[in-house]
């Protein structure tokens, strides 16, 4: 399929709602205008043939410089003539053309202003003497660059530039409209955390493991060393639809307690799905941007491909509404549930319970601090500083007992049978941990 | 004795988030001894090169480090003809908080910054102060020669 049927297709049956699909790039009609083009360049004799091959010339956009975009910019073709008699530089131009533009340079010349100076590139031709004599005379021309006006090309990067700040737009109401949402969420979330009934304390157990499985699932952004940063649509996808599956399997969504949960839960997804989506139309966008410009300069041998600012491009794919949202889900919502992995004990790995918090401020279990002790370390294992052997049972951090026994109890209980046991074995040695198994 | 909880994350995340350039498989009937690979850092005379080394996890670990060993040949000043390694963090700077890929990680960097004022191999180091350029050399003709990608 033709890429243009391709992309319509996409365009009404991915389910986009109706001003996207309005927003998104007329790949169509910006088609017709490169057909535009490229019959006004071969009425000046300038097919692509003769511009790829004999015309010496330059297309510049100008109005974006340094990569970044100001204003309205403009398309310019620039061709090269003689300074003095405004002939052009190149041979194999027919009769026509060859008359047209020496005209159009030697009106320019009178005018003076829209001339462009690029002798530079042959002034050191022109200082190094040994092949001077080899060189044809045309070379000591100095160059003049003037331009050939066109009025179609203009029209097609118009009207790129209005969809593309178009497309900037509606992504910044998405961002606006998407944190509103999450946002929303988090203060109705935040009242089940603030209850202290019973409902609330065991629905507050399974957002923790939503959240949880949300996290390590890297749906969006990867925190992994191997694929850092943001994820396509393909991967994302993938991702989401693989922790709507460990949710349905790990957590029973029917064991909530307080009816707001469910509804909750679903909005969050809903939010996922609508990141989603946002993140495909943006890849699709930037997809037909691409094959546009690339089809414009097949049709017409002027390449601006590699000139396009970068910005506008990067607009379009800097997938930043995702990182926007994520942000704001991570900060506003998921941070409301404390999760497990910021409470380990950095030696044991599992809770730390009950925790001991040094001099230096780094909180171990009292497990893992007694087994220091016992071996004389008294470096704490995360800053060295000899802080080890002086803590005792002032060190207990009372606050942060409580606060694990409020968010972690089930954790809390496995580490305290865990430590009981070590410490037996400790005082009865091995044999104690068989006969507990027995009983 | 059943493998502390501790070994379970640290293989679990070896497998799920793998470092580039290093692997670290656990044998089947001894989950504490690893089987390591470490790719020679780039712009270092070992480049091109993957490294086999053995790692072990002692009963009291994380309370005393892993024991890890070189098993491919390798020119470098601080590792001996028996593939031992000197390097502080598997010694006297050993901290229970450190981890098996901190360790691999820390290895890697010493391939990449072979310090030959704290040498284990003396004769190495002694050739790598004098005519580093000859050392590198060697060290790159070794590369070549025993540790070729299988
Ligand atoms: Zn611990
Ligand atoms: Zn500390």
């Amino acid at each position: 399929m033709k890429f243009a049927q391709e992309y319509q297709k996409h365009l009404a049956q991915d389910g986009y709602p109706p001003h996207w699909v309005a927003s998104a790039i007329s790949y169509r009609q910006l088609k017709k205008c490169i057909k535009k083009v490229q019959k006004e360049l071969s009425e000046l004799g300038l097919d692509g043939e003769t511009l790829s091959e004999a015309l010496r010339s330059q297309y510049v956009l100008s109005g974006c410089e340094n990569g970044s975009v100001k204003g309205q910019f403009v398309p310019k073709l620039l061709v090269a003539v003689d300074e003095a008699t405004g002939e052009p530089l190149d041979a194999k131009l027919a009769p026509e053309t060859r008359t047209f533009l020496q005209e159009l340079a030697v009106s320019q010349q009178l005018s003076d202003t829209r001339i462009t100076d690029v002798s530079t590139d042959l002034s050191s031709r022109r200082s190094s003497s040994d092949d001077e004599s080899s060189l044809e005379s045309q070379e000591y021309r100095t160059i003049k660059m003037i331009e050939v006006p066109l009025s179609s090309d203009s029209e097609f990067f118009s009207m790129l530039q209005d969809e593309l700040s178009g497309l900037t737009e509606l992504q910044e109401q998405e961002k606006f409209q998407l944190n509103r949402q999450v946002l929303a969420l988090s203060h109705a979330v935040a009242k089940i955390t603030e209850s202290s009934s019973s409902k609330s304390k065991h629905d507050l157990q399974q957002w923790r493991k939503i959240f949880e499985l949300y996290l390590s699932g890297n749906i969006f952004f990867s925190t992994a060393e191997q694929d850092h940063g943001a994820h396509n649509y393909a991967k994302a996808h993938q991702r989401l639809q693989k922790f709507t599956k460990d949710l349905n399997s790990q957590v029973k969504m029917t064991v909530f307690k307080r009816k707001e949960s469910q509804v909750f839960l679903q909005q969050f997804l809903s939010i996922n799905l609508e990141l989603l989506q946002n993140l495909k139309y943006q890849e699709m966008n930037f997809t037909a941007m691409n094959k546009i410009l690339k089809k414009f300069d097949k049709r017409t041998s002027l390449s601006v491909q590699p000139n396009f600012p970068p910005t506008l491009s990067s607009t379009l794919l800097s997938q930043s509404t995702s990182k926007a949202i994520c942000a704001s889900l991570s900060t506003s919502l998921i941070s409301l549930i404390p999760q497990i992995d910021d409470y380990l004990c950095p030696v044991c790995f599992s809770l730390a319970w009950r925790p001991v918090r040094l001099r230096c401020q780094h909180v171990f279990c009292i497990r893992c601090l007694i087994v220091l002790q016992r071996e004389g370390q008294d470096h704490c294992p995360l800053c060295r500083g000899c802080v080890v052997i002086e803590a005792d049972v002032d060190n207990l951090d009372d606050d942060m007992a409580k606060f694990m026994r409020k968010w972690f109890p089930g954790d809390v209980k496995a580490k305290q049978k865990e430590n009981e046991r070590a410490t037996a074995i400790d005082l009865y040695g091995p044999a104690y941990d068989t006969k507990c198994c027995v009983m | 004795m059943a493998l502390p909880k501790r070994i379970i994350k640290e293989t679990e995340r070896l497998m799920a988030e793998p470092v580039p350039g290093i692997s670290a498989v656990p044998h089947e009937e001894n989950l504490r001894y690893f089987d390591v690979t470490i790719d020679g850092p780039s712009s270092s005379p070992y480049e091109g090169g993957t490294f086999k080394l053995e790692l072990f996890l002692p009963d009291d670990y994380p309370m005393t480090p892993p024991k890890v060993r070189f098993l491919t040949k390798i020119y470098h000043p601080n590792i001996d003809r028996l593939g031992r390694i000197c390097l502080d963090v598997l010694k006297s700077n050993w901290s229970p908080a450190l981890q098996i890929r901190t360790i691999l990680l820390s290895i890697q960097a010493l391939l990449g910054a072979p310090n030959p004022d704290d040498p284990l191999a003396n004769d190495v180091a002694q050739r790598w102060k004098e005519d580093e350029k000859a050392a590198i050399q060697t060290a790159r003709e070794w590369t070549a020669e025993h540790a070729k990608k299988a």
